[in-house]
């Protein structure tokens, strides 16, 4: 198995109460692997020198817009929660964490603003996590982002609304999502090869590169 | 990575007492945008703006791919290139552009931003595709320009509204291949401008085989 599908899947209560989203973490990007906060991993991610990386989709909680003054903080609306800065009052008219992911390969940001300045990433509204009839995505993370064999990879949430995240992992009020696809051992070196040449690299092409080289090694014998 | 998948979004949020601000800020609330004008998305004076025009320099080329805004108030997005709208009604006067109702942000939303019926709403699917794409060229300035035909603010209230592009970054070498395949007539997307690059490497390979078969077989 030295192509795999692999998820990761981020939920900012899953922590202890110390450890779980709270206000003081609005406005700051976390890092959904080893941000200090909800479900972490022990180590930053980073792929070996035989592995390639291909990150297909990242998707975090969706945020609803609507009238000011009229939903009281604490409401819930397909599934969000009105927040806002205090608990008691009207809601500013976000519905949800106002949260946006962006994904940094080293030091790097991916997603940029046209100024060329990093920005905070894909918002919820553009790629939601979870999917509903309510929240659809109209953003498609293509061309994929490739980590190569060394580089260290992240995924960074950042939030501008304050306690709309729920208290428990059973609210599922701010979660966030990757898909990706870790090659490894003889993939990754025709992961590698694939990127020189300019072909995308997915598992349908790292199998047309295998069969291209058997084919060119069945030819040679029968030439010999 | 000289291809790059980007987007933007705008909303009207900004800290109290203020109409715009730089990025974004915690807890921001929504301020009026005026009807029936035209709002730069990027440096248009309202909600989440950007320090300088959205251009692409020398080396650079974006290929527009989607732009949604919110479904209600008559919201709609034109799409500018340098001076010149995208959109043109059939007498070639101007329009809003793209309605929010056609394209709306986010998915799913309700054409009805009136919070009072949370129990009783739509949920909006996109009638509209940006293709083919809209290409903005080294050196162009682009513009997404947002507006609405009724009001957001009401007595005691004001509505939130949004929009959003999606677009892709050639940098670099990539934004050359762009420049070629636009002379070629091919589209521009990601695999077009890899299947150019696989030519010119096969070329590459085939001009070195035929100087070494010329070189009598030494390199």
């Amino acid at each position: 198995m030295s192509m795999r599908s692999q998820v990761y899947e981020w939920n900012s209560q899953t922590g202890t109460a110390a450890t779980s989203w709270s206000n003081t973490n609005t406005g700051n990007s976390v890092s959904i692997f080893i941000g200090g906060v909800g479900n972490n991993i022990t180590k930053p991610a980073e792929t070996t020198a035989t592995q390639f990386v291909v990150i297909e989709d990242v998707a975090v909680s969706p945020t609803a817009f609507m009238p000011s003054a009229t939903v009281a903080k604490g409401t819930t609306y397909r599934g969000l929660i009105a927040g806002g800065n205090g608990s008691a009052g009207a809601c500013n008219g976000v519905i949800g964490n106002r949260a946006y992911i962006q994904v940094r390969i080293n030091t790097t940001d991916y997603f940029l603003d046209p100024d060329n300045v990093g920005n905070d990433g894909i918002p919820g509204a553009a790629s939601p996590y979870p999917r509903s009839t309510n929240f659809q995505p109209c953003f498609n993370l293509y061309p994929d982002v490739y980590v190569l064999p060394g580089q260290v990879f992240d995924a960074l949430v950042t939030c501008y609304q304050n306690s709309a995240f729920g208290s428990s992992v059973a609210t599922n009020a701010l979660s966030a999502f990757m898909k990706y696809t870790l090659y490894d051992g003889p993939d990754a070196l025709i992961a590698n090869k694939l990127l020189e040449m300019g072909i995308s690299i997915n598992p349908g092409n790292v199998d047309w590169y295998k069969r291209t080289l058997i084919q060119s090694q069945s030819a040679a014998p029968a030439m010999a | 990575m000289s291809m790059r998948s980007q987007v933007y979004e705008w909303s009207n949020l900004a800290p109290t007492g203020q109409t715009s601000s730089l990025r974004r800020t915690v807890d921001a609330v929504p301020v009026a945008v005026p009807t029936n004008r035209e709002y730069d998305i990027f440096i248009g004076g309202i909600g989440n703006n950007i320090t300088k025009p959205a251009e692409t320099t020398a080396t650079q080329f974006i290929v527009i791919e989607d732009i949604a805004c919110s479904a209600y108030l008559g919201g709609a997005l034109q799409v500018r290139i340098n001076t010149t709208d995208y959109f043109q009604n059939p007498d070639v006067t101007d329009q809003a552009g793209v309605p929010g109702l056609a394209s709306p942000y986010p998915r799913g939303s309700s054409n009805d931003a009136a919070a009072d019926t949370l129990e009783d709403y739509t949920q909006l699917l996109k009638s509209f595709d940006l293709y083919p794409d809209v290409y903005v060229l080294p050196g162009q300035v682009f513009q997404i320009l947002y507006s609405l035909q009724s009001t957001n603010v009401a007595t005691t209230q004001t509505t939130v509204v949004a929009a959003f592009v999606k677009y892709t970054l050639y940098d670099g070498p990539d934004a050359l291949i762009a420049n070629k395949l636009l002379e070629l007539g091919v589209t521009i997307n990601p695999n077009n401008v890899d299947w150019y690059k696989r030519t010119l490497i096969e070329q590459q390979q085939r001009s070195r085989v035929a100087a070494v078969a010329t070189n009598g077989g030494s390199a």
